[in-house]
């Protein structure tokens, strides 16, 4: 494909480029004008955080060739308001706290600016519609929606402009709603993530990835690659100057696969080239032989004698137990009226944060080894980048950019290591970022849970025993599984005040890819089993759930599983609270649902029907026209 | 049965602040810098959830200024004091407390500097807003002043901060201690609405009641609740990494579903402040705890709604019809018995 000449007008300003070949007009934007508002989140057209105007249209720029863009006129975030300013839609996302992550939000701002040029009076329902495209991992949407509310009144001058622009005079400035201070360069687009940065002379980097679940690596074969024009280096495991290993527990897991992969899409070996497309080609030229293994895909298969073993120090493939034992809980079973027995399965959950990862590292002028990523532990990968590269912990400094959400996933060091390896060898800044395929098939998700629950009841509902047996597929590698273990097994059975517990949870190694920290870090597998539980103790005892949650809740003074004696507990407070806002009809959960008075009521939102808004504005129509 | 029906349900919960079964530490470094304005430097900090925010807000507090005064350089293992990592729901409650600390500490040097300038006890002295002065007495300046007469008398008003949670290990045996040293309770109660023809299920609304200890940020604590809810509403009805023989079939957004705009409930939170005993702030946290009620309160609506029981994550419209046809044909059996 070749290059092209574009003319266009971005922003108010006629611009005349050169359009690298097969350019989307995302890559354009980014790379030629260094406008980088837009990001790539998804490069499907699926997530919305690349959306701008071309000619007055919502557009979502990667899906658009920049050739199609020539002769147009293009509006992205950055040109929304005067420099140096925010529209008031910009203005009442900071009031509201719009922005949490920030990394969809200049996506979400174009968006909702369209919404609000198309109608200015625009209902939650509609801009609910017309946001329907952008998606966010943060927020949870509420206060974007009150953000583009509250602008749309100010806007269509329902509401004077304090509405946004003035706050309440704090007299304290703990407990108040301060505005944060990031969200200005949030909304504004003007905010840099890692993939945004670029330094001079950088390289970019591509990773050739494992295409077997569990193999033997016979050879790596990277001599023609490195012949390539425009390839400065390829790095593979043999580029490790020391110790190769890292995770947040056990550091089981090597920079790149060595000897053999253990899940599919393992890094094998990096190529850092002076362009993409140069460093995509190497990629195909290196030959790696691979002698495939017998993989195991499931925890309980891989538990069993005679499975595939994937870590040599791993016997049964077990990667954490982690046993609690208060009481006896023989006894708590045989005082118990009812005993109730069930088997509960949480799935592999993938963390989703907009911003895929992204790093960029170089040796700067006094040797320092820097790695610049959106690393949520940047303690823990110096000190362990330092052991992998045999350097002084002074040596080696790493930068958290700004995350675009981590809820967890980016606590593991899966790909800073491959970047100083890179830059040591160059000794040019060195910069990778993940597609968002790469990032789904390569990087942890939250354990998936097999959660077998006995639980023993008295008549009027006291929990007399319990016993939890949970067994999580860890996955390839170690990274967090032994902590969520520790956590699922603590957090166990809940916030109840219980006698005799027993409780093993178990991580196992498998050839799926691996699973990590997750916000709740087990909590909410394990509790997710025991609150289910409660509300069929309840249906059998014909108790209602609140009442049979307050009978059994931990109250001050209370010993916890791990029989640690609390002090001061909120449990029943916040079971209160929940019951009074929700206006809880109380009953027997046995499905009556139908029978119920509580619905409907505050707090609530209409269902959606699809088409609905559309009939609803045919409706106006008509009698508009009547009219 | 009625085509679309509705019920509700309840979760409660409960999660532990800082890292687990260990010793947690953060530390952090506050200049009073001039104009009256400051400089807070520590380890880690913004993944999104606002801790830039809270930290400027502890600050300003403490020292008695703005929190948009507050510049907060971070983030680099090379230039800013270890303050360890991003997660555990740990940031207010270990980073926070250890602004508070280093705070005070420059606030007692400068204090010091200012009681003796106004011949006055340093306990006397009580600054806010960007405002110092002397209680009992009309002795008053603006922190610009104050600063500025400070380092006239030949001190800069530095202070530094370490806070420790102690966390226990936990026996190997029988699992025995005390993994953390404040714990938080959480609540919540979900409103939905199934189609028994389409197994669709709707989440119209979620009530969140959360102990966070001390709220630093009504409005930053309600953002975490409803980001966790909308996390836990999505691994409740339609998130689901799969694998084929280790291989992703959920390589997109097109296959991996995410909640949108349009699947979320009306979220109603309610923050209940049972304030830390063992820290200088009181606050405590509410990053994870937020999601860890969310899924179970749903499958419980989805039980009071359909009848049916769904103990497999996630309830999708497929396990949900499936459900369904199970529990007809077993009330079919048992109206034949009767």
């Amino acid at each position: 494909m070749p290059e092209q000449v574009l003319e266009l007008t971005v922003n108010g300003r006629k611009q005349k480029k050169i359009a690298k070949p097969g350019a989307r007009l995302l890559d354009f934007l980014r790379d030629e004008l260094n406008l980088t508002g837009a990001k790539e989140g998804c490069g499907a057209g699926e997530c919305g955080t690349c959306s701008v105007f071309v000619d007055g249209k919502l557009v979502k720029s990667c899906l658009m060739p920049a050739m199609k863009a020539d002769g147009a006129t293009i509006e992205t975030v950055e040109g929304l308001a005067n420099k140096g300013e925010l529209t008031p839609l910009q203005r009442a996302f900071h009031k509201t706290g719009a922005s949490q992550c920030g990394y969809c939000i200049p996506g979400m701002v174009m968006a909702a600016t369209s919404a609000l040029r198309e109608n200015p009076f625009a209902d939650r329902e509609e801009i609910k519609e017309r946001l329907g495209g952008n998606i966010c991992r943060c927020t949870g949407y509420q206060k974007i929606f009150e953000a583009v509310e509250l602008a749309r009144d100010v806007m269509n001058g329902r509401l004077p402009a304090t509405a946004i622009d003035v706050d309440e005079k704090a007299e304290k400035y703990i407990g108040a709603n301060v505005r944060r201070l990031d969200a200005p360069s949030k909304v504004s687009g003007s905010l840099r993530y890692a993939g945004d940065m670029t330094m001079p002379g950088m390289l970019h980097m591509q990773v050739l990835r494992s295409p077997h679940a569990h193999a033997k690596i016979l050879s790596i074969d990277t001599s023609e690659a490195e012949a390539l024009e425009g390839v400065e280096c390829v790095v593979t495991h043999e580029d490790v100057p020391g110790e190769d290993g890292f995770g947040v527990f056990v550091h089981d897991q090597p920079i790149m696969a060595r000897d053999k992969v253990r899940y599919v899409g393992e890094a094998v070996a990096a190529v850092a080239a002076e362009d993409l497309a140069t460093a995509r080609k190497a990629l195909g030229l290196i030959r790696v032989e691979y002698e495939e293994l017998p993989a195991v895909f499931d925890p309980f298969e891989a538990m069993k004698p005679g499975a595939p073993k994937i870590h040599d120090y791993a016997d049964g493939n077990l990667t954490k137990h982690i046993p609690i034992r208060k009481g006896d809980v023989e006894n708590g079973f045989a005082e118990a009226d009812v005993i109730i027995e069930e088997t509960y399965s949480t799935q592999a959950v993938e963390h989703a944060y907009l911003e895929p990862e992204a790093g960029l590292a170089y040796v700067d002028h006094d040797g320092v080894v820097t790695v610049l990523s959106p690393s949520q532990n940047i303690t823990h990968h110096r000190h362990m980048l330092s052991k992998i590269i045999a350097k002084p912990i002074n040596k080696v400094r790493f930068i958290m950019s700004a995350v675009g959400g981590g809820f967890g996933g980016k606590e593991d060091m899966i790909y800073q290591g491959m970047l100083a390896l890179a830059a040591m060898k160059t000794m040019r800044p060195v910069r990778l970022v993940f597609t968002r395929e790469e990032s789904i098939a390569t990087t942890a998700k939250r354990h998936p849970f097999t959660t077998r629950l006995k639980v023993g009841f008295k008549k009027d509902g006291r929990i007399t025993a319990a016993e939890m047996e949970a067994v999580a597929d860890g996955g390839a590698y170690g990274l967090s599984t032994e902590g969520v273990m520790r956590k699922a097994a603590i957090l166990s059975c809940g916030p109840y005040d219980i006698a005799n517990v027993k409780v093993d949870t178990r991580g196992i190694y498998t050839n799926n890819t691996p699973s990590g920290a997750f916000r709740t870090f087990g909590g909410m597998q394990v509790q997710f089993a025991m609150e289910s539980h409660m509300d069929l103790a309840a249906e059998r005892l014909g108790l209602d759930p609140f009442e049979i949650r307050y009978l059994n809740a931990m109250r001050d003074g209370a010993v916890t599983h791990t029989q640690q004696k609390l002090d001061s507990v909120s449990a029943t407070r916040v079971m209160e609270a929940a019951e009074k806002a929700s206006n809880w009809e109380r009953g027997v959960p046995n499905g009556r649902g139908a029978t119920r008075s509580d619905l409907g009521g505050p707090g609530t939102r209409k269902a959606c029907t699809l088409g609905a808004r559309l009939a609803e504005q045919a409706d106006h129509r008509v009698e508009e026209e009547v009219a | 049965m009625e085509r679309i029906v509705r019920g509700r349900g309840v979760a409660a919960s409960w999660y532990g602040i800082a890292r687990t079964a260990t010793i947690d530490r953060a530390g952090a470094w506050v200049e009073i810098d001039d104009g009256g304005t400051a400089k807070v430097v520590t380890g880690v900090t913004e993944i999104g959830e606002g801790i830039l925010t809270v930290l400027a807000q502890i600050a300003a507090e403490e020292l008695g200024i703005k929190p948009e005064q507050v510049t907060i350089g971070d983030n680099d293992t090379a230039r800013a004091p270890e303050a360890a990592h991003a997660g555990a729901t740990r940031q207010t409650y270990m980073i926070g407390n250890s602004v508070a600390l280093a705070s005070r500490d420059a606030r007692t040097k400068l204090d010091r500097e200012i009681a003796d300038h106004w011949n006055v006890k340093p306990e006397d002295i009580r600054a806010f807003d960007g405002e110092i002065w002397a209680e009992g007495s009309n002795l008053r300046m603006s922190m610009e002043e104050a600063v500025d007469i400070c380092k006239k008398r030949g001190v800069v008003p530095v202070g530094s901060g370490s806070f420790t949670a102690h966390g226990t290990g936990l026996d190997p045996v029988d699992g025995s201690g005390s993994p953390w040293q404040a714990y938080v309770f959480g609540c919540q109660v979900a409103e939905v609405e199934v189609d028994t023809v389409t197994g669709e299920v709707q989440v119209l609304g979620m009530w969140a009641a959360h102990d966070i200890g001390r709220v630093i940020n009504p409005r930053g604590v309600e953002g975490q609740i409803e980001g966790g809810i909308v996390q836990g509403l999505g691994q409740a009805l339609m998130e689901d990494y799969r694998l084929e023989n280790g291989h992703t079939t959920t390589h997109g957004f097109a296959k991996y579903i995410l909640p949108t705009s349009l699947d979320i409930p009306e979220i109603t939170s309610i923050l209940v402040e049972d304030h830390d005993p063992r820290s200088p702030l009181g606050a405590k946290g509410i990053g994870e705890p937020a999601l860890v009620p969310t899924a179970p309160a749903i499958l419980n609506a989805i039980h009071d709604a359909t009848g049916v029981r769904i103990r497999s994550l996630p309830a999708t419209p497929e396990k949900i019809l499936a459900a369904l046809a199970e529990k007809r044909a077993r009330d079919g059996v048992r109206e034949a018995a009767e």
